[in-house]
Parts: C-alpha cells; sequence; structure tokens
C-alpha cells in the first residue's frame, strides 16, 4: 500500500508555500532530479536562487563550504547585513568561526552523552504514550509527536515543566511562520517589517529573548551553571565568545529546531504505519530497531531545504552559477533520489546503508541533535509498538505550510490497544 | 600506498589509498565498521574517529584545537594517540600506516 502519492503536476511553485499543504511536491522534484538539476526560479518575493536536488550533487556540493557560504542567510529569503547580524546564529556562519561556537556544546549532544537520556526518554514516552492511546481516536501529532521532543527539550534546557507548553507554541511561531495555525504573523501575506531583526520576522522571537534573560537571570541567582545554556557562552578553543545577541538567538534556534524537526518525523512515521501496515509488526519483532529511526528520518525529511549563498562562479550541469547566487539544497529531493536509494517512496525500515540527508549530512553544519533525535524516534516507536495491535487513519492528515519545514501538523488515527 | 586498520573484531583490513584522501573518506569507500564521517569531513561531528597505531602518532601531525574539543565528542573513550581521521590526508610518509578501528563500550 502507498503511504501517500504526490498530487502536484510536476510543475510546482518551489516559494509558493501553499504548495506544499498538500505534502512535499515530489512529481515536480523527480522532474528536477531528472531533467533539471540545477533548477533556477524567478521569484516575486525576491532575487531568484538555484535549487539542487540530486543526492549526489547535495552532498558534493555541502562539505564546500568555501564555495558555498551560510553566512548570508539559510532560508531562501533575502536578508540584508543589518537582519543578518541581528539574526544570525552559529547555522549561519561557516568554518572555523562555526567550530568556535560548534565545539562548546558538541560534547552535549555527542552520542556517547545523549545515549546516557535513554531512561528519561523512556519514562516521558511511557507517561506520553500511556495518556494517548486511552482515547481511542486522536491526533497523534498533537497528543504524541509534540508532546516528546518538547519536553526533552525542558530537561536540556533546565527550563520549569510549566513553561514547556508556551515555549514550544513560540518555538512553533518561529519555525512555522507561514503557516496561519501557528501564527498570526504569516510572513509571506502580512507586513513583518517591524520584526525584520527579530529571528524568523516573528514577534514570537521577542518574546523568546525576554523569556531567556528571565531564565538566565533565574539560573545565576540559584549559582546553575550546569547545561548548555551556560556552555555555549563560555570561550571557544580561539578563546573567541559569542555575544548577548547571538546568545538569544541561540536559545531560539533551540526552542525551534530541537522541537518541530522531531516531532514531524515521528508524526511521520506513524503516517506510515497506518498506511504500511507490516511496519508495526516489525517493529514489535525488534530487528530493525537499529535501522528505523534513520529511515523514518529520512521518510520525514523535516528539514526540506538549506538555502546557501556562492561565494564565486561555477559551473554545474550547464549552468554558471555567479557569486552572490543563492543555491538551495532540497534535502527532501535527496531523500527520494531514485539512484540514491532503492524504492525511495517505500518505507523499508531494515534499509542499510541509509545515507539520507534529512540531518544535513555531509556538510560542517549537519544537525547537532542528531543523535538525540534518532534515540528519541527509536524509544518512542518501540514504546508505541508494544501497546497498540493496529494503527490506521481517523481523518486526512494535513500538512503545514510551509516549504522550509515539512511535517503533519494534523495527524488523525484510531488505535487498538494489545 | 597502504593504509592497514585492525577491526573491531581483531581481523586486519589493507586497501591502497591515493596520496591527498583523507583517512575517513578512505575508511568510507571501503567499508570500514564504525567510521561514518557524518559530516563530509568538516570537523563537525566526530562519527571518524581513529586510534592511530602509537608507532606512527608521530608521524601523522599534531591535533588541531578544533579537533581536539571535538575528539572530547566521540563515542568510544579517547586513547593518547585518537584522531578523526577526516583530519590526516594521505601521503608518502603515511604509506603503511596502521590504524586501530576504536570500540564502543
Amino acid at each position: 500500500m502507498t503511504i501517500w502519492t504526490p498530487t502536484d503536476d510536476g510543475h510546482a511553485d518551489l516559494t509558493d508555500h501553499d504548495t506544499f499543504t498538500n505534502g512535499a511536491p515530489h512529481n515536480t522534484f523527480a522532474r528536477l532530479r531528472r531533467d533539471d538539476p540545477m533548477h533556477w526560479t524567478e521569484w516575486d518575493g525576491g532575487k531568484g536562487f538555484w535549487s539542487v536536488t540530486r543526492h549526489a550533487d547535495i552532498l558534493e556540493l555541502n562539505r564546500q563550504s568555501d564555495l558555498l557560504s551560510s553566512a548570508q542567510g539559510i532560508r531562501i529569503e533575502d536578508q540584508s547585513q543589518e537582519e543578518y547580524m541581528a539574526r544570525r546564529t552559529f547555522q549561519e556562519t561557516d568554518p572555523p568561526e562555526h567550530m568556535s561556537t560548534r565545539v562548546k556544546v558538541a560534547k552535549a549532544f555527542s552520542k556517547q552523552v545523549i545515549s546516557g537520556f535513554e531512561d528519561d526518554i523512556r519514562s516521558l514516552c511511557v507517561d506520553i504514550l500511556d495518556s494517548a492511546l486511552q482515547a481511542g481516536t486522536f491526533d497523534a501529532t498533537k497528543m504524541i509527536a509534540r508532546e516528546l521532543p518538547m519536553r526533552m527539550l525542558g530537561r536540556i534546557l533546565g527550563t520549569p515543566e510549566e513553561d514547556l507548553p508556551w515555549l514550544v507554541d513560540k518555538g512553533d511561531a518561529l519555525m512555522a511562520n507561514t503557516d496561519p495555525d501557528f501564527t498570526d504573523h504569516v510572513m509571506d501575506k502580512l507586513e513583518t517589517d517591524e520584526y525584520r531583526l527579530m529571528p524568523f520576522n516573528s514577534p514570537a522571537g521577542a518574546e523568546l529573548y525576554k523569556y531567556a534573560d528571565t531564565l538566565m537571570e533565574r539560573k545565576a541567582a540559584a549559582g546553575d551553571t550546569s547545561g548548555i545554556l551556560h556552555m555555549i557562552r563560555q570561550p571557544g578553543p580561539d578563546g573567541k565568545c559569542i555575544n548577548e545577541r547571538e546568545f538569544k538567538n541561540f536559545f531560539c534556534l533551540l526552542v525551534a529546531a530541537g522541537n518541530d524537526t522531531t516531532r514531524y518525523s515521528l508524526a511521520a512515521g506513524m503516517h506510515a504505519l497506518c498506511h504500511q501496515p507490516e511496519l508495526l509488526g516489525q517493529i514489535k519483532e525488534g530487528s530493525v530497531l537499529d535501522t528505523a529511526p534513520d529511515e523514518i528520518i529520512r521518510w520525514a525529511s523535516p528539514a526540506s531545504y538549506f538555502r546557501r549563498t556562492a561565494t564565486r562562479d561555477f559551473d554545474m550541469h550547464g549552468n554558471t552559477i555567479k557569486a552572490g547566487d543563492k543555491v538551495a539544497y532540497w534535502f527532501i529531493s535527496g531523500n527520494r533520489d531514485e539512484t540514491a536509494f532503492d524504492d525511495p517512496f517505500r518505507v523499508d525500515l531494515a534499509r542499510t546503508p541509509n545515507k539520507h540527508l534529512s540531518f544535513g549530512q555531509g556538510g560542517p553544519h549537519v544537525c547537532l541533535g542528531m543523535w538525540l533525535a534518532r534515540l528519541e524516534v527509536r524509544i518512542l516507536f518501540q514504546e508505541l509498538a508494544k501497546r497498540i495491535k493496529s494503527i490506521e487513519p481517523a481523518g486526512e492528515a494535513k500538512f503545514l505550510r510551509s516549504n522550509f519545514v515539512s511535517g503533519i501538523k494534523n495527524l488523525p488515527v484510531t488505535v487498538q490497544l494489545t | 600506498m597502504n593504509v592497514t586498520w585492525t577491526l573491531p573484531d581483531g581481523s586486519t583490513k589493507t586497501a591502497m589509498v591515493a596520496e591527498g584522501t583523507n583517512l575517513m573518506e578512505a575508511a568510507v569507500a571501503n567499508n570500514i565498521p564504525n567510521v561514518v564521517g557524518e559530516c563530509g569531513g568538516c570537523l563537525s561531528c566526530a562519527t571518524c574517529h581513529i586510534i592511530v597505531d602509537p608507532d606512527w602518532a608521530a608521524k601523522v601531525g599534531d591535533v588541531g584545537d578544533f579537533e581536539d574539543a571535538m575528539l572530547d565528542a566521540t563515542e568510544a573513550e579517547r586513547g593518547d594517540s585518537s584522531r578523526l581521521s577526516c583530519q590526516i590526508t594521505m601521503s608518502l610518509d603515511l604509506d603503511g600506516i596502521k590504524l586501530i578501528v576504536p570500540v564502543p563500550e
């Protein structure tokens, strides 16, 4: 059975967020991979940009941060230098500056340290599932997928439990700033110029800045110097510190990116279970537990693309990319590339090797939280499979209105308990 | 030029590696287990951790500051001659180098 069939006509407008409300336009990506692998898009909303859609090309370009820089913005939208400086995090820097910040928290997010959270994650999963599953029919994104990363984030940031729903609402307002379900300030519909120096052009950024101040004051008063919010402010191996603005942007990044990507991986996995019923049995049986997380995360591809900017002219596939041109790596397309994956539109929980690109593999900005994401996905599905006999759709799955974040925002399901 | 890896099961594997290739890429190309290279050799992930045979340790050059910091983020415990293999480039001096694949606990 097919999990989901793309409905676009093969010529979808990649700049139109409405395109993505039916799920990603995979017929368009398939055509671009085949016929136009370095595709130019003219855009009313700003300067045009190139799209890289083949798996091999993304890998080839992603490691060349000297040629394709992150330091002029990482979304398709143009930024002035003033906006860039005000909103940047280490995601928007290149090596070696990027490394200077990243190494401060690399250990805290390492596989070894993250594996120490296994018991914590399992106990959260048990709580979340026991409460959600008893309803029988419910929205699996809201009741399960949203809950786990949100509560783990609280543990990592050291924030009070009761603040978490507010924090996640604000994180959603940032990341899903093009979906009216998540923000009143829909970026491409309303004038958001007032907030142009805030993360994601969003008033939620200002609120999160204020929250970060209060949180750090509270931690300082309590003499609390634990955790990554402390680590990130220490000098790096080169003696450099991030400034106050960069710290607050880092906080916003954690709240936003630490939440919705894993949420939408969990949602995509449960959606797959609904439509490929054999998957549940495979997870129950246990042999695919090591490989299932990466396949679910490949399938989900929550970060649809990241953008770079060419630092000098180069040629590719018969096109000349000029210095200053924007280039988008469509990871979501690379993850469905027929030349990199057998039967890419099918979820194969035993897929090995699985060279998916959901974490931005092959480049300096590879996801800092990838081990945490994999662990959360593994344990959630393991615990879910123990508790249910079946999971079926109970209505239409609704996709986020965003070309940047790909996710099922509403996933009505009916489960039968074991 | 040759590189020899001691694998987690105690066996060894030797492969030809061209000059200029970094030893993470060489390991991935030869399907050496536990050497992944998630970041493509950009010093961002610590998944290409390798232990250089002590007899060869002096020849591979010094550990840089950022590499030193990232070596604290490896999955298997760091040893005296631990390196991130993406930071070692194959050269004539390294022909015959012996590497040990670390085993996480």
